[in-house]
């Protein structure tokens, strides 16, 4: 007779499935970058640095703001980001 | 099952099929039911995923219904699990059952009540705790970043002393009937012990206990936290034998508390955290309107009670959050 | 994203669950008691990183 028990699984038994990220652009010519405040302190001091020397680079910045660090960014935010921009830098967790 | 990363670093009862199915039937929900969404990863969790965690925390069939509907309050936009794990602070959810079936499933609100050594206080909380690790995927070291931790996040779970109490529970204060079984989840840190041996008169009392509280998380910190204050026996005795009500209590103890900006903002008295200078020469509230849950717990010896400190309250962090259970 | 450097493996973690390899840049901790020159030479120090993410 065997020991052997089956045991149910506890987990999610899930796999992510890869998401590919949007296509890189060769150049910055024309690129408008989103800078998402993740509105954790310090943060928007960081970003306002970043976004003085990116627009010295030549590419377009918009700024915007979670409501709070604690939870993802709400659906109409990002909804906004996407439309508006060809890329996002979000910042900044410690 | 540890090399696999299942557990929470304790030994854990394996699920056999057979356990699992002795679990299930200690609720009259379906196995194949979605209940909730796990965070961080926001997975949709079965009933009977469950019953396999709640069979690994040790639990008995009847804890089951306490055990999802813990799970029901925590995985909600309000309550904020997914940002009460990957905060750096010291906190985790932490549950309070009352009604019926707190005595039902032998749960303890008295002696040793905040710590160790009853079965369903300890088990209903590792369960979740392993849900979340194991169906959400939040863990130590992994979305879970707090700095210190504390031990309470293995699992936290108690029931309250409200039975032979004249003052409404925690779940009647919040709008239920002593005939419901709710869970109430908050989010908070390791308890901190209040010692008062001395106040006979509950005048006396009530201001030890608004000094420990004003300086809960830090002294600094105003309306922006709650916290939960756990009575013990003795302690409340001083009240309810001067006829006080819970409502006088939480209003007086609230007016206590107010305090003055001056003396917590930023580098006064030599210390650089505190408050912005604009909010200079007036007078807050330590916390929000309904932001001192109050819970009468303990053993009937010892003249001592607890401050649970919280986490960011409202919109921006977790609120506390009721269910009721559902069998 | 821009996190700081005990945030690393968290990151790790989440790009694992979520199935998204986002692009990383660490800066160095801690944050929260910084002033506002010691941010700017933060953002100054990871600036070219930064740019690197953006393009091919």
């Amino acid at each position: 007779m065997t020991n052997e028990k089956v045991l149910l699984d506890p987990t999610s038994e899930s796999t992510p499935s890869e998401r590919s990220l949007s296509e890189r652009p060769e150049t910055m010519d024309g690129l408008t970058v989103g800078l998402l405040d993740i509105s954790k302190g310090r943060g928007d001091i960081f970003l306002n640095r970043l976004e003085e020397k990116l627009s010295d680079s030549g590419i377009k910045i918009l700024r915007f703001k979670k409501p709070t660090f604690t939870k993802p960014a709400p659906i109409d935010l990002r909804h906004e980001i996407a439309s508006k921009c060809d890329a996002v830098i979000e910042a900044l967790a410690d | 099952m540890f090399e696999r990363s299942w557990t929470d670093g304790l030994p854990v009862v394996p699920p056999t099929t057979e356990r699992v199915r002795k679990m299930l039937e200690g609720t009259t929900r379906p196995a194949d039911e979605i209940v909730v969404s796990v965070p961080p990863n926001l997975i949709e969790c079965t009933v009977e995923k469950i019953a396999i965690n709640a069979v690994m925390a040790g639990c008995r069939p009847e804890f089951l219904p306490v055990v999802i509907a813990a799970l029901e309050t925590i995985c909600t936009e309000e309550f904020n699990m997914h940002g009460v794990l990957a905060t750096t602070m010291s906190v985790g959810p932490i549950f309070v059952v009352n009604g019926p079936i707190t005595l039902d499933i032998g749960m303890n609100s008295g002696i040793n009540v905040l710590g160790h050594g009853n079965r369903a206080n300890s088990t209903i909380g590792r369960a979740v705790q392993l849900v979340v690790h194991n169906v959400g995927g939040g863990g130590p070291g992994g979305v879970d970043r707090s700095t210190l931790g504390h031990m309470g996040k293995q699992g936290f779970c108690f029931s309250e002393n409200e039975f032979s109490s004249p003052w409404p529970s925690l779940a009647e204060s919040r709008g239920y009937n002593s005939a419901q079984n709710v869970i109430t989840a908050f989010t908070g840190e390791g308890p901190r012990l209040v010692m008062d041996q001395k106040s006979r008169k509950p005048d006396s009392l009530i201001r030890t206990l608004a000094e420990h509280l004003i300086s809960t998380v830090s002294s600094r910190v105003v309306v922006g936290m709650d916290a939960m204050l756990v009575l013990s026996p003795e302690h409340a005795a001083r009240f309810h034998e001067a006829g006080w009500t819970k409502e006088r209590f939480l209003e007086e103890i609230t007016e206590m508390m107010m305090i003055d900006t001056d003396n917590i903002i930023e580098g006064s008295n030599g210390i650089e955290e505190g408050l912005p200078t604009s909010m200079k020469g007036i007078r807050l509230p330590k916390f929000r309107p309904d932001g001192l849950l109050l819970v009468q717990a303990g053993g009937t010896a010892g003249l001592f009670s607890a401050i649970i400190g919280g986490w960011l309250n409202g919109p921006p962090g977790s609120e506390p959050t009721s269910k009721e259970i559902l069998l | 994203m821009i996190a700081s450097t005990p945030f690393e493996d968290a990151a790790q973690k989440q790009a694992d669950a979520l199935g998204l390899d986002v692009a990383r840049v660490f800066v160095p901790h801690p944050v929260q008691d910084r002033t506002d020159e010691e941010m700017h030479e933060m953002a100054d120090l990871v600036f070219e990183k930064v740019l690197d993410t953006l393009i091919r």
